[in-house]
């Protein structure tokens, strides 16, 4: 059975603030709409380390961190399913998902 | 032998290392394969947290369905050039990989900020974790039907407005290929 003993749970903390870390330089440094939403997959996963460490370590954080782990798994659904049809949808009219390129709202 | 710090460092290091070609690699197929790399890294830190039921859940819905939709819409959107084009314009030139590191520096600052803070938490921290549930898919679902049953129901309506609004969003109208 594997088990956690014997990792603090600064180490995870650590590890999940890293992981945002770079999914924010992804969102910030790509022009692409699909790369920029990964970025935000990869942020959105950074925060669910957390949730689950806090959960498991902390005594009053019992069964909530992973309740809020299940909300945050059902956003980020909601928002790649919606989000990668709008890009889509703007790649059918634009012919691009350059996001230097779609700086006008009126379609 | 520490193994538990061994299997963290090594998972660890993965997701990381993938996140960060997620961030810098060239082209877009290849960056989507590497956050599939990345969604199993932290479904295997969920299975070292002892947390099994979202360690599935993390496989089957961010390893499958999340990256079957990113492919499937890196295959529709019609992309002239999957490279990273040219930067334009000063704002282009400051984030461009080669010429600017604004994204690098904010992110670098931002994980600087959390260093200083958590290292300065960390002896209020506890070091071992708490006794795993037997049974963690019973232990979530306690918590998802009794408190928090309200926001259960609104994320299953949140999800079905989803699923709507993603096929309005890309329907094609009277049957024809625009």
């Amino acid at each position: 059975m594997i088990a956690v003993q014997g990792v603090p749970l600064v180490d995870f903390l650590l590890l999940g603030a890293l992981l945002f870390c770079v999914g924010l330089f992804a969102a910030l440094r790509r022009s692409n709409a699909i790369m920029i939403l990964m970025g935000i997959e990869v942020m959105l996963n950074a925060v669910n380390i957390n949730l689950v460490a806090f959960s498991r370590y902390l005594p009053r954080g019992g069964d909530r961190g992973q309740a809020f782990a299940v909300f945050v798994l059902a956003v980020a659904a909601a928002e790649a399913a919606v989000g990668l049809a709008m890009v889509i949808i703007v790649s059918r009219r634009r012919g691009t998902i350059e996001i230097e390129e779609i700086s006008d709202m009126r379609g | 032998m520490n193994w538990p710090m061994v299997a963290f460092v090594v998972l660890g290091g993965i997701t990381v290392y993938s996140g960060w070609r997620v961030a810098t690699a060239p082209l877009v197929t290849h960056a989507a394969l590497f956050l599939a790399v990345t969604f199993a890294g932290v479904g295997g830190l969920f299975f070292l947290l002892q947390a099994d039921f979202l360690a599935a859940v993390q496989l089957l819905l961010y390893a499958g369905a999340v990256m079957t939709v990113v492919i499937f819409a890196i295959m529709l959107s019609e992309m002239k050039d999957i490279e990273e084009p040219r930067p334009r314009g000063w704002l282009g030139a400051l984030r461009s990989p080669s010429l600017g590191a604004l994204p690098f520096i904010g992110a670098v600052l931002l994980f600087a900020v959390m260093l200083v803070v958590y290292l300065r938490g960390a002896p209020a921290l506890p070091v071992t974790p708490l006794p795993a549930p037997t049974n963690s898919t019973v232990f979530i679902a306690g918590a998802l039907f009794k408190i928090y049953a309200l926001p259960f129901e609104v994320a299953s309506v949140l999800l079905l407005a989803a699923m709507i609004g993603a096929i309005i969003l890309t329907r094609v109208e009277g049957g024809r290929r625009r």
